[in-house]
This record gives C-alpha cells, structure tokens and sequence, in this order.
C-alpha cells in the first residue's frame, strides 16, 4: 500500500456487477472485489454514503475503452486517470456521510477545480469506509489513510506533481479539522464558530484566488484549452466571493443576516467610489503597459527579420557582386535567394511540409540550383506522400533534369492531384529532339522515367518537337482499382534522349 | 474585341497606332528597367510611383495600357486593387495588366477581380511582356501559368455540368484551356493543341477571366486568403 507507482490505472472493470466500479477499484489497489463490494453495501447502509461515493466513482472513472483512447492521445498517465477528467457532477455531489450534512458550508461555496475535488472527496469518503466498519487496513488512524487515498490522485496529475502534492495534504489536513471541529460539536464541546467560519471562508477564498494566479503564470507553459481559462474565472470569482463574505461575516461580528446586509452594501458603496477615482490611473497604466508590450513584440519582430535578411539576402547580395562577371551564376544565385525568401515569407508554418506538391517544389529547386535554369512550377491540389508518388517524384526530376540540361528558356512544371490521381507536365522550350539521333546505351530517360513510372502502376508520354518537349507522367491513384485508366495514355512513342 | 487580324495577334500585325502605356511600379530602377525592355510597338507615356499619382497620371493622359504593380505605397493601403477602383471610370478605355513579385494567391486574386485583364509576374522577359501588353489592349486576357494554377486551383478541376452554376465553374474546354497554360503553352501552342484558333483561345480564357471577377462564390476569396503560398 506504500509503493504508489505501479499500480493498474484506476478505470472502470469489464467484469462487473453494475457499473464496474469495483472490480475496477480493486483492480487498482490490489484488494478482493469481494470486501470492495461488500464495503460499498456497508457504506451505502451507512446513510447512503456509499452509495454516492460509488455514483460519483462511476461518473468520474473511465471505461477500460475511454481510458486507452484518451491515453493515446497523451503521455499515459499511470494512475488513477480519472482526475484529470472534466467532472460532470458538481462538488456538491460529494457524499456528506460522516460529517452528517453539516459540510455544505464548505461544499457549496468552494470551487475547487477539478483535479482537486478527487483529492478533497478522497479522505472526506475514507473516513466513510472507517466508520461503519470497513475493515480495509488504514483503519482510522490518519496518519495513515494519506497515502492510501491521496497519493495515487496525487501522482497521476503528472503534470503539477510537486505543487499538487503539498496542496494537497493542506486541503486534506483542513478537511480533517473541519470533521473534527464538527464531531467536537456533537459532543458537546463549544466551539467558536461565529469565528471559525469566517476565517475559513477567508483563507479558502485566498487559497483559491491564489492558486488561479498561480496557474495563469503557468498558462503559458502547460497548453490550456479555453475552458479552462474560464473555468479560472470562475475560481477566482468564487474566491473572491469568499473573502469579502468572509470578512464581512467577521467585521461585522455577528453573524446577523441584516446587519451583514448593510455592511456589505456600505463596503460596495466604499469599494465602487474608490474604483472611480483610481479608473483613469489604472486604465492609463494598463494602456502603457500593452503599447510598451506591443513595442517589444514589434522591436522582436524587427531584429528577427534583421536577422534573417542578413543571413540571407545580404550574404547572397554580396555574392552576386563578387560573381558579377558570370551571367550563370548571378542567375542561379538569385532564383535561389528568390526561393528562399519567398517560402520564408509565405510559406504557412501550420502547414506541414510532406505533400507531393513540396516534394516536386524541392525536386525543381534542386535542379535550379544544380544547373542554373529558371525551373517554374505551378501546383493545383494536394496528395499526400506515399512510396508510389516518391517513384513519381523522382521520375519527375529525371525529367526536370534532362529539361535544364538539354532544352533550353524557362522549364514548366505543372503537378495536379485530384482524387483521381496526379499528373505532373515537365515543359523545355528547347530545340526538341529526334529520338533516332539518340544512341542506343543512353537509357536514362528510358528507363528513370517511363520504366519507374510503369512499375508503379503509371504510366509516362514524352511528346517532342522543334519547339520543346514535354514530358508527361500520371499516375493513377489505385492501380489495383481501374487498370483501364493507365492504359489511355500509354507511351506510345519511344523516347530516347 | 472586334479586331480584324486576331489569330496573328502575337506577333506584331499592321498597328498605325503604338500602343500607349503607363508604367506604376514604386520601384524607379524596376520602372527604367521595363521601359528599356518595352519593344517599338510600345509607348510609354507615363510613370507613377504611388496609388495618388497613378490614378492622378491614369486620368490625365488616358493609356491604353497601364502596367500595374500589386503592392504600392500610398493612397488607403490598397495597392493595385485601389489604383483600379479609382479609375472605375475609365475601366472601358484603359485596360490594366497586374505585373508582381508576390506570388500569393490573395494578392492576385484581389487585383484581378477588381478588373485587371490578366497577370504576370515580373520576371518574365521583355518580349513577352510586350506581347502580353499588345495583347491586353486588343481587349484579351493575360493569364500566366501561375495564374492558371490559381484558377484551377480555386475552381476546381471537374467540368460543369449545370447550367445554373456557369460563373462558379469552368467549363470542360476553359478547364483544357487553364490547363495548358499552366503547363507552360503559349496561346498558339494551345491552339495547336486542341486543334481550335487561337481566337477561340483568347475567347475561353476572357470567359475565364469573367468568371474569376464576377463569380459571387465567396469561396474564392476564401481560398485566395487561405491559400497564402504557392
């Protein structure tokens, strides 16, 4: 019971009676379903509490089948899954057993976000188990029920492990002295409450407002969703609320509904005077605040373009005055750097770099760089890698190679992908050539271009005359599906070159 | 578009009148650049640098053709788009061609469908832009291998086959049509192509051209901005 690490993650059983709660529950902590179940009919005949415990258990705890789901998505979390889970029951939801309905005072105002309501109901439902006799080890020694019922919430929020920890233990020890005072006042103890309460409502209420502040600083290393921030709001809110009932309960010194009233009313008017007179400082602070960040940001902005223009363009400018007297290479320099800085400028991050469609633009730079010839492409939709298109990819820049090599002016490349499949068009303005004037060892287009695309299932035309040659490949998208396709446009002239 | 002699259109035909450009790049070495690279069928009567002057200059001396930068310095920011809506008026008589350095579709869409005749980019060579400038005043369109793959790419490449969508979709020839030039044919090797003059060319790409400015589709635009690399 005191090794927390490898434990099965605590999800909800196959193998079950009604919701699989407790073969689930016994699966996690290595105990006999048999006193799980038993335990819970105990606890449910125990003025229903565990009956709410067990509902709750099965609202929170994930099946077998959500639980793997959401663990493909994430970092597997090794226990107890289920705190990271939005509730869907609200924190009054938590069984009241053993402090006999007295809690809501502390339910019903504190919002505590999700990850710690496990860890709040988890020795408030312990104490459940201890009074009717559950005869789980842990007894009712507290001491020792803390590692047992916090820790494995508490190790599964993987990603605030070490705050969570002593929260935790806080909440747990406060809890617990809420339970206390309250068994005192059953027997008869006379306990300042008036007092109590207040003070209570006060410290939460920071604790709460505090812990949100403390998490907005961390909003921008742990990725959080909208809900979330809301979710914040609402905490700080609700925090907020606490302390001013709080110290207004106090101040007032009695806990006289009336004279609260007015107190409160007093304070507001006091509060909203206030507000008034410091709103032009405070809206002028704030607004120098954002135009000084906003010039950081611009200033970042500036330096980092700064940065790449001289690394890039600048470097490349001095290049081509120092290659001034090569035609070719001033050329090539400069298409490069064009290229460069054109996908710097407008190439979307978002978008991910692996489709045909950036495979053949790369193919056409390659070539651009390796022989100086302005190589355009123009794209019309998008296919996704596969081996079949990488054949075709390298198909093309066979013929975009042969194109700067061989014919001359500007090399067209035209790729669409529909979902029928992709064709690319290579275009030189070239003198052309005679496929008969081509010697018979030189098999490179023969057999990188039309072999290749013939045993991916496409197919490869090459169409010369005196004013250019144009090489066309297809390829279907599923050459299993419609061998009718490829045959259309079959090679019908043996091209050599 | 009532000319006598369209199907020899790209080379330079019996003209008695050269034709009268206005050059608008903010770039002054870009714009004595393209001057000298201007062929004799040519005559450039004005220069302007920002969107005031160009519209300022367009008005005064009425060109047959003005060649229009996409991104210009002054005016509300609008570039070439705002050049063309302020001379509306003239939009009959003078023809605009977008010449740009940007490739992204958003720019050349928004030039085009305020009313330019065709676009090219600027590192095409000084022949062909001549001709894409004699071409452009002869009333037909200019449409670049880009600017085809744009089209394709923004309408799609299934054919109409409705009726009632015709401004939405390009029709089976348009679409041969788009399709060859963006593989890099000329008009006339398109013509060659499909066996068809090169009359008929000029005819499917000016109802392209159409389509692209006056297809309501939003998607376009849409696409345009999305579309922010190519």
């Amino acid at each position: 019971m005191t090794t927390i690490p490898v434990r099965p993650p605590l999800v909800r059983s196959g193998e079950r009676m009604i919701a699989g709660v407790c073969a689930g529950l016994a699966d996690h902590l290595g105990w006999p379903v048999r006193y799980l179940r038993w335990g819970m009919v105990l606890a449910t005949l125990a003025g229903g509490a565990g009956a709410v415990f067990y509902a709750w258990l099965w609202i929170t705890v994930p099946t077998a089948v959500e639980h793997a789901r959401r663990n493909a998505r994430r970092p597997a979390s090794p226990i107890a899954p289920a705190v990271s889970l939005p509730l869907a029951s609200p924190p009054a939801a938590w069984p009241p057993g053993p402090v006999r309905g007295t809690a809501p005072t502390l339910d019903g105002g504190q919002q505590v976000p999700a990850a710690d309501q496990q860890v709040l109901a988890a020795p408030l439902t312990t104490p459940a188990f201890g009074a009717p006799g559950f005869p789980a080890p842990g007894g009712s020694t507290t001491s020792e029920q803390f590692p047992t019922s916090t820790a494995p919430a508490a190790a599964a929020w993987f990603r605030r492990r070490r705050i969570q920890y002593g929260k935790e233990i806080l909440l747990g020890l406060g809890l617990l002295l809420v339970a206390g005072i309250l068994i005192a006042r059953q027997f008869g103890v006379d306990v300042p409450l008036g007092t109590l309460i207040p003070a209570a409502a006060i410290l939460s209420g920071a604790a709460i407002a505090w812990m949100q502040l403390d998490e907005t600083r961390r909003a921008g290393l742990v990725d959080k969703t909208k809900a979330d921030q809301a979710g914040g709001w609402a905490r700080l809110a609700a925090g907020l609320a606490l302390v001013v009932a709080g110290v207004l309960v106090m101040v007032s010194g009695s806990g006289s509904w009336e004279q609260t009233w007015l107190a409160l009313l007093a304070s507001v008017a006091v509060l909203g005077g206030v507000v008034l007179v410091l709103l032009p400082w405070g809206l002028k602070f704030w607004n120098d605040l954002e135009t000084e960040r906003a010039g950081r940001v611009r200033e970042t902005e500036r330096a980092e373009i700064a940065a790449h223009l001289h690394d890039s363009v600048l470097q490349t400018l001095a290049l081509i005055q120092r290659r001034a007297g090569s035609e070719q290479d001033v050329i090539r320099l400069a298409r490069a750097q064009e290229r460069e800085l054109r996908s710097w400028l407008y190439r979307d991050p978002g978008k991910d770099a692996g489709t045909l469609a950036d495979r053949i633009k790369a193919a056409a730079a390659e070539v651009e760089d390796n022989h100086g010839h302005a190589v355009d492409v123009v794209t019309v939709g998008e296919a996704a890698m596969t081996e079949r298109h990488e054949a075709l990819v390298q198909a093309a820049r066979e013929a975009m190679l042969n194109a700067a090599r061989h014919g001359g002016g500007t090399v067209s490349v035209y790729l669409e992908s529909s979902p029928a499949g992709s064709e690319i068009f290579v275009k030189d303005r070239g003198h052309g050539f005679d496929p008969e004037s081509v010697p018979d060892d030189r098999l490179g287009v023969r057999e990188s271009i039309i072999g290749r695309m013939k045993r991916h299932g496409g197919s490869a035309t090459i169409i010369s005359g005196s004013d250019g040659t144009e090489v066309r490949l297809r390829l279907p998208v599923e050459e299993d599906e419609n061998p009718a396709a490829n045959m259309q446009k079959e090679n019908h002239e043996p091209p050599k070159r | 578009m009532n000319r006598p002699n369209a199907d020899t259109a790209e080379l330079p035909a019996n003209h008695e009148r050269r034709v009268r450009v206005v050059i608008v790049d903010d770039h002054a070495i870009f714009r004595s650049g393209l001057k000298a690279d201007l062929d004799e069928r040519i005559d450039v009567v004005g220069e302007a640098a920002t969107v005031d002057q160009a519209i300022a200059v367009i008005s005064e001396v009425r060109p047959d053709v003005v060649l229009l930068d996409v991104h210009l310095p002054g005016g509300m920011g609008g570039g070439g788009r705002e050049v063309i809506t302020g001379c509306a008026a003239l939009l009959g008589h003078t023809r605009f061609l977008a010449l740009s350095v940007s490739d992204a579709a958003e720019d050349v869409v928004a030039v085009i469908r305020a009313g330019a005749r065709g676009y090219v980019t600027k590192t095409i060579s000084g022949q062909e832009i001549s001709a894409a400038v004699v071409r452009v005043a002869e009333g037909d369109a200019v449409f670049s291998p880009r600017l085809a793959g744009f089209v394709l790419d923004a309408f799609g490449t299934a054919p109409a086959d409705i009726a009632d969508d015709e401004l939405d979709k390009l029709s089976a020839r348009e679409l041969e049509v788009m399709r060859l030039i963006a593989r890099g044919y000329s008009y006339k090797e398109v013509a060659k192509e499909l066996f068809i003059s090169i009359k008929t060319v000029e005819t499917h790409v000016s109802a392209v051209l159409r389509k692209l400015q006056l297809s309501s589709r939003h998607e376009l635009t849409k696409w345009a901005a999305e579309r922010r690399l190519l």
